[in-house]
């Protein structure tokens, strides 16, 4: 009795959903399995690599949404991160053991920036990290003049000089255990694993669910709500900077360009999870099933090669789908 | 209420002023029209109208226009950048024309919208080139511009000789809803037909690194023997290299297309890419063109650019002449 | 009671509208039980009663708003049953709400013909309704431009066009809920003035106050109400003051809950001349320079009416409003908390009266709820200690006798007197030294109220400092030590535990001091 009284309470539960989601995924890609590719473990690793990125901002934005707010600049910042990592690592020379801090410095001053406007001068966060998408990505254009920031440095004379590729790229774009395991799947665990810890595990991860619950109830019980909540988005920032370095490594260039989108997918991975946008519940767990779903899901598509109409209508599908089965419980 | 009034002014006012300040000219090259007349050294200005500088591409081809006007220390030109904004691009060519420019060169946005205004300045006395994308109609003085698919045709002949006829290649296309997209294949298209050289697998990157990278990844994934990979432009062939290199899969060559100097040009250099095909953005062509309509001669209505092959064999020596 | 003659008070005509036998539950609770009330052309009947009488609900019903109910509604002697606001107003009832109904954004013309909008093959004729609306706004004396927005007109202002807006849905039957909260005294005198002119032309108002000044100066006839029960109905002239308030108040309290005896220790808090100024509109519920002081050990009751300034009070001494003035103190010292966080750090704690919003959060668990405000003893630089919690939690909510099969249960899911028991033991983990509370029973049953009673009074025994803000007489009176009454956002009376009476109490609270009871201590 305990048993199957266990079993339906997961599988009514935001988990339980999410999971079964992310299992018909992969009963899909058995069943396409465009000539056994799905099985190879190479697909494997390659469909996490490429929605690791993705799912580093949904860490941050997790840790957004729930406290109430919205983040949309984490692909500017994605993008202004990447211009100045590959600025300092392919230009200026710059170790790696200085480029990652001092990205991540940029990262939590942009968050910190729309956190401020957002929790002190109480602009809505949509409007307030909108502002902030496009400053950055202006500020992206501006530092990288408007070209790819590559290791082909231009000379004085005019004529192109070509560096080699920084061992911080080579370092972040590489495999390991045997080839199997892409390290920005690591990066994105372990990033996962920190911002899980805040969540859980540290008070301010509680003021953070507490302030997205009910923020007057939480001020009046003396949450400290606009310092939370600043921090919430400085973290989303740093989190986006961590974004910046992958995508910069990864492209073994810095393009003003990249990330845009980006901040629309990774919601959509928070979303799906079942974390819910009015905030004050949801989790790391659910953002990684999240993640996992709509990179998986990628990936079935492009092996099949299906053509990029039938992607975007299957996708749109996929996402209303999962976002009414959410609500059939807060009802 | 006054206090919204007052903000609705200021906001007015900036508005305005940040007008003004984009539609300064570069500063590179004075605005207006002091066109000295110095005897038989006449300076001529020239008003260029560049539809965005967003694109990396275009911010090439005002440089190719710089260069290729400082050789000639009687052309003077002004750049007007119109930031993907169709009405801003009309104002620019009105602005130019009721300043009197001897001759203008524009890079229009969009057909319909600027047809009719180079048309009031062809009227007004203004030659004027289009570059790159055409207008309707025949109210303009020349036309330059490249073929996509004529790029592509090139890019499928050159694979199909560097192959010896058949291989397997992977297609890697740009978005198929652009007509750039849709040249490029059908271009490649006709560029392989009558050979061996089968597509084994196709996908849209939307020009896009990340994504061209993801898609080469799924190609791998299923494909044992991939010879070739024919990418719509340089970056997305840049990242389907690194995703090759990432999975140790030797012996594929990479074909891409733009051929920018400090990227297409850099990559085949570095031996990343084994060729790439110019997009030529005209702008050298156009200072030569213009110089020509100011000296009174005639000039064909239409020029369609060839493209420049650059591979191992030639990048030193910048690359080879396609016609 | 002094109430100026109207014309044609008592006609034997039918009354405008007739309630009889009116009956209404909400599931097992009965708010109104066979209330009876009508209203007569050319009258002003006031409705009065305690908060909780049913005072709302019948005006509600009256309104179309609820339509599930026992009895019978009788418009000039024709029965019917509107299903919905719109066609109580189609039978010629208008409702001015306490809370205005108007749509800021929209303009005073739109507001006025609002689901009434004059229309030509679907689009607005804006000339006509421009036209009209002057004509209705006009009629109250007002000059104003009908094209801006209602926002922007002064809240007295804003009231009038809402009258404006029932005379133009041609109501005979106005309903004016707490009419002059917001309203200085000329403004007041204004409204008043316009009731005059409306009862000349045959209206029919419908006052609900609470102040005794303006129920002498404006009633033709007084209806009170009790527990949901009618009590009676007399004219204004043959209603003493004295029977009036013995009417609302009534005779049967209740239990006694057995206080032990008060051994107050040294002084804990007193306010110098405190005032506190809501955010919002300006005059509303603000509290003007309040004196008072609490011994540690003593339970110093509040009483008063809706919009009394008691709840504000609370507010501003913890630091939850900023704008406050005057002083002060904790065991002596001088203090001013710039947010409820320093508030609870020198020992006060803050039950509001309204859970759901303001004392919880409904989507954490009960472990959650009851640790939010200790979160930092509970935890090691920052890294929460989940075994502290739950201990701290089962040792409060057992405290409160919590009836709860779990303590990961998410609160939404408890009884309200379970929830307002976790809110409560939220605040015993900070262990405060002054506990204000605000309306702590609301909405709990019996057992759960003497179980909290039972608390209170160890509380003190421990030295807790306890002000209790309560609308139920009985409860306030059993509990208190001392009682200050409070209105219009001023003390208008202290009482000691022996000297205080029912309506005495009401008395004050209603604005009326002097008179009622000896021991008055202004």
């Amino acid at each position: 009795m305990a048993k199957t009284n266990g079993l339906r309470r997961f599988s009514t539960s935001a988990a339980g959903r999410a999971f079964m989601a992310l299992v018909l995924v992969f009963v899909v890609g058995a069943i396409f399995n465009a000539d056994g590719a799905f099985f190879k473990i190479g697909t494997h690793r390659d469909a996490l690599r490429q929605a690791s990125v993705y799912g580093i901002l949904a860490c941050g934005l997790t840790l957004v949404i729930i406290s109430g707010g919205i983040d949309l600049a984490v692909g500017s910042v994605l993008a202004l991160v990447a211009v100045c990592c590959a600025k300092m690592a392919i230009h200026w020379g710059w170790s790696g053991w200085l480029v990652v801090p001092a990205c991540m410095l940029v990262g939590s001053v942009s968050g910190g920036l729309s956190g401020v406007v957002a929790a002190k001068l109480r602009v809505q966060p949509f409007i307030a990290t909108l502002a902030l998408m496009v400053a950055a990505r202006g500020a992206a254009k501006y530092f990288s003049g408007g070209m790819k920031v590559s290791t082909a440095v231009k000379s004085s004379s005019g004529s192109y000089d070509y560096v080699d590729v920084p061992a911080l790229f080579r370092a972040v774009d590489t495999r390991i255990l045997g080839d199997n395991v892409s390290m920005v799947t690591v990066i994105f665990l372990i990033c996962l694993g920190f911002s899980w810890l805040a969540l859980a595990k540290h008070s301010w991860g509680r003021q953070l669910y507490a302030i997205g619950g009910n923020e007057e109830a939480s001020r009046l019980s003396g949450v400290p709500v606009v310092s939370a909540k600043i921090c919430a988005y400085a973290a989303s920032g740093v989190l986006a900077a961590v974004a910046g370095i992958c995508q910069g490594a990864q492209e073994q260039q810095g393009d003003p360009e990249a990330g845009a989108g980006y901040e629309l997918i990774a919601i959509a991975m928070v979303v799906i999870g079942g974390t819910s946008l009015s905030g004050g519940r949801g989790g790391m767990g659910l953002t990684l099933l999240g993640v996992l779903t709509i990179g998986y899901l990628d990936k079935i598509l492009s092996i099949n090669a299906v053509p990029e109409a039938g992607r975007l209508m299957l996708t749109g599908v996929i996402i209303v789908a999962a976002v009414l089965t959410q609500r059939r419980r807060e009802s | 209420m006054k206090p919204n009034h007052i903000r609705s002014l200021a906001f007015a006012i900036l508005s305005f002023l940040s007008l003004l300040a984009n539609g300064c000219s570069d500063p590179a090259s004075k605005s207006g029209n002091e066109s000295k007349a110095d005897g038989e050294n006449r300076v001529y200005t020239i008003g260029m109208s560049q539809c965005n500088l967003g694109e990396p591409w275009r911010v090439q081809m005002n440089e190719d226009i710089k260069n290729a006007a400082a050789k000639h220390s009687n052309l003077k030109v002004v750049f007007k950048d119109a930031q993907n904004d169709t009405l801003k691009q009309r104002a620019h060519v009105e602005e130019f024309v009721s300043s009197k420019v001897d001759l203008l060169i524009i890079s229009p946005k969009e057909a319909q919208p600027l047809t009719e205004p180079v048309a009031k300045a062809i009227q007004a006395g203004v030659p004027v080139i289009v570059l790159d994308r055409a207008l309707l109609g025949d109210k303009f003085t020349c036309f330059i511009g490249a073929s996509n698919k004529k790029i592509g045709k090139a890019a499928g002949e050159w694979i199909v000789k560097t192959l010896g006829g058949k291989g397997n290649v992977v297609e890697l296309m740009g978005l198929q809803t652009s007509t750039p997209g849709q040249d490029r294949h059908s271009g490649f298209l006709e560029g392989i037909a009558g050979s061996d050289i089968k597509i084994i697998f196709s996908a849209d990157m939307k020009w896009l690194e990340p994504d061209a990278r993801k898609e080469m990844e799924s190609a791998l994934s299923r494909f044992e023997k991939i010879d070739l990979v024919y990418a719509h432009n340089d970056a997305a062939a840049h990242g389907a290299y690194l995703a090759a290199k990432a999975s140790g899969r030797t012996g594929i060559k990479f074909v891409g297309i733009d051929a920018l100097p400090q990227e297409g040009v850099a990559y085949v250099s570095q031996s990343i890419l084994d060729a790439t095909f110019e997009y030529p953005s005209g702008g050298a062509e156009a200072i030569d063109t213009a110089l020509k309509i100011l000296k009174g001669e005639t000039v064909p209505r239409e020029i369609i650019l060839g493209t420049r092959l650059f591979d191992a064999s030639n990048v030193r020596q910048g690359g080879q002449e396609l016609k | 009671m002094n109430a100026t003659s109207s014309s044609g008070t008592t006609s034997l005509a039918e009354p405008l509208v007739r309630l009889s036998g009116i009956t209404k539950r909400f599931g097992a609770v009965t708010v109104l039980r066979d209330v009876r009330f009508e209203v007569a052309a050319g009258e002003v009947h006031v409705l009065a009663g305690e908060n909780g009488a049913g005072k709302s609900t019948l005006i509600k019903i009256l309104a179309g708003i609820h339509t599930d109910f026992e009895g019978l509604i009788e418009y000039c002697g024709r029965p019917a049953r509107p299903c919905s606001p719109l066609e109580a107003s189609a039978l010629g009832v208008a409702v001015i709400h306490q809370e205005l109904s108007l749509i800021g954004p929209m303009s005073v013309a739109d507001n006025i013909f609002l689901g009434r909008t004059p229309t030509r093959a679907g689009f607005v004729c804006e000339a006509r309704q421009h036209e009209e609306a002057l004509h209705w706004v006009r009629q109250l004396g007002l000059e104003i431009d009908v094209r801006r927005c209602a926002e922007q007109f002064p809240i007295a202002v804003q009231q009038l066009i809402e009258i404006a807006k029932a005379l133009s849905q041609k109501a005979k039957v106005i309903v004016m809920d707490e009419p002059t909260s917001a309203l200085n005294a000329p403004e007041v005198e204004k409204l008043f003035a316009l009731i005059r002119t409306l009862k000349e032309r045959g209206c029919g108002i419908v006052y609900i106050s609470h102040k005794m000044e303006e129920i002498e100066q404006i009633a033709d006839r007084i209806t009170v109400l009790r527990d949901g029960q009618w009590v009676g109905t007399a004219p204004a002239t043959e209603l003493p003051a004295q029977r009036f308030i013995q009417w609302m108040v009534g005779r049967d309290l209740g239990e006694q809950f057995p206080r032990r005896a008060p051994n107050p220790g040294p002084e804990r808090v007193r306010l110098e001349n405190f005032s506190v100024f809501p955010k919002g509109f300006a005059e509303k519920n603000a509290v003007h320079g309040v004196s008072l002081e609490v011994r540690a050990g003593e339970i110093l009751g509040i009483g008063g009416l809706q919009g009394s300034g008691a709840s504000e009070l609370f507010w501003g001494m913890f630091g939850a409003c900023s704008a406050t003035q005057g002083a002060m103190r904790l065991d002596g010292r001088e203090v001013s908390f710039a947010s409820p966080r320093a508030a609870i750090e020198s020992g006060l704690a803050l039950l509001t009266n309204d859970r759901k919003a303001t004392g919880l959060v409904l989507s954490l668990s009960i472990i959650a709820n009851a640790t939010l405000a200790g979160l930092r003893e509970l935890s090691r630089a920052g890294w929460r200690r989940a075994d502290a919690e739950r201990a701290a939690a089962e040792k409060t909510t057992s405290r409160m006798k919590l009836r709860a099969a779990s303590l990961e249960l998410e609160v939404s899911a408890l009884s309200g007197g379970n929830q307002q028991k976790v809110a409560i033991a939220k605040w015993l983990q900070t262990r405060p030294r002054v506990l204000l509370l605000d309306e702590p029973t609301r909405g709990i049953d019996v057992a759960a109220k003497r179980e909290i009673y039972q608390l209170m009074d160890e509380w003190t025994s421990e030295g807790m400092a306890i002000l209790l803000i309560s609308s139920e007489m009985p409860e306030l009176l059993t509990l208190s030590d001392r009682i200050v009454v409070m209105h219009r956002g001023r003390v208008t009376a202290r009482f000691n535990r022996t000297d205080a009476t029912p309506e005495a109490i009401l008395a004050a609270a209603m604005g009326r001091v002097g008179n009622a009871t000896p021991a008055i201590v202004a």
